[in-house]
């Protein structure tokens, strides 16, 4: 059961790691701020889902998973505000895109 | 008021406890900050009645790991595959909601959803939607996200 659990955590933290990757690729790749935002936050929303997900079954006590999520959660939620406040500002800086 | 904010300082204080922990000498810290979090909170949101309908709440709860997986696979795919690129462009997107607390909360919720990031109000009137790859089916599937969203919070009455 532990190594299922091991198997489970290292599996979905690589697949979250390939999500910060790709979020990374994007900011570097994309061409306007806008997308570059899209990329930080989709991808890395996922990213970040996926290493929660997976640490969930090492957390050892209910104060620990509690404690990952409302980070998880904190996370999209500020995301949330900042992004379109990001977007918004970008657009009022470069018009032409 | 005085509900409100007791309801909330439990509920940052509950969050504080939740991310440090609740060791005694955190907490008058933890209390503090709290109480400023409530004077904030109830400062830029006064309170106001929520209404749920609990079912259309759950849909749209669990509808969202689906939206943020594949808002995320669509960015990946974008990112690492050399034979696509984003073709990133604006439409104008006018929400059903009236401006205000609703809207703001919608506008919130849709940046996270796939393709999508709201980029403030249009001299129209309407809402700027960046959308990262082409805006076929955008304007669409942001009607039926503010609709979801709306019948969970009773805003379509």
């Amino acid at each position: 059961m532990s190594l299922l659990a091991d198997a489970f955590t290292i599996l979905a933290i690589l697949a979250g790691i390939g999500f910060f990757a790709a979020g990374t690729a994007g900011l570097l790749r994309f061409p306007d701020t806008a997308s570059r935002l899209h990329a930080l936050t989709k991808a890395d929303h996922l990213g970040l889902g996926l290493v929660v997900i997976g640490l969930l079954p090492q957390a050892g006590s209910l104060a620990n998973t509690l404690r990952l999520l409302a980070v998880w959660a904190l996370v999209l939620v500020a995301s949330a505000a900042a992004g379109p406040m990001l977007a918004t500002l970008t657009r009022r800086a470069e018009p032409e895109t | 008021m005085a509900t409100a904010a007791i309801l909330r300082f439990t509920l940052l204080a509950a969050l504080w406890i939740v991310l440090a922990g609740h060791g005694w000498t955190d907490l008058p810290v933890g209390l503090v900050a709290a109480a400023f979090a409530t004077w904030a909170s109830l400062s830029l949101l006064p309170p106001s009645q929520l209404r749920l309908r609990p079912h259309s709440c759950m849909v749209l709860l669990l509808r969202f790991p689906w939206a943020a997986l594949r808002a995320g696979l669509q960015v990946a795919r974008l990112a690492l595959d050399p034979r696509v690129s984003p073709t990133p462009s604006e439409v104008i997107y006018v929400p059903r909601l009236p401006p205000g607390r609703a809207r703001d909360a919608f506008l919130a919720y849709a940046s996270l959803l796939p393709g999508t990031l709201p980029a403030g109000p249009d001299v129209s009137g309407g809402i700027v939607v960046h959308a990262l790859n082409g805006t076929a089916g955008v304007l669409e599937s942001l009607a039926e996200e503010e609709a979801r969203f709306a019948r969970a919070f009773r805003l379509d009455d």
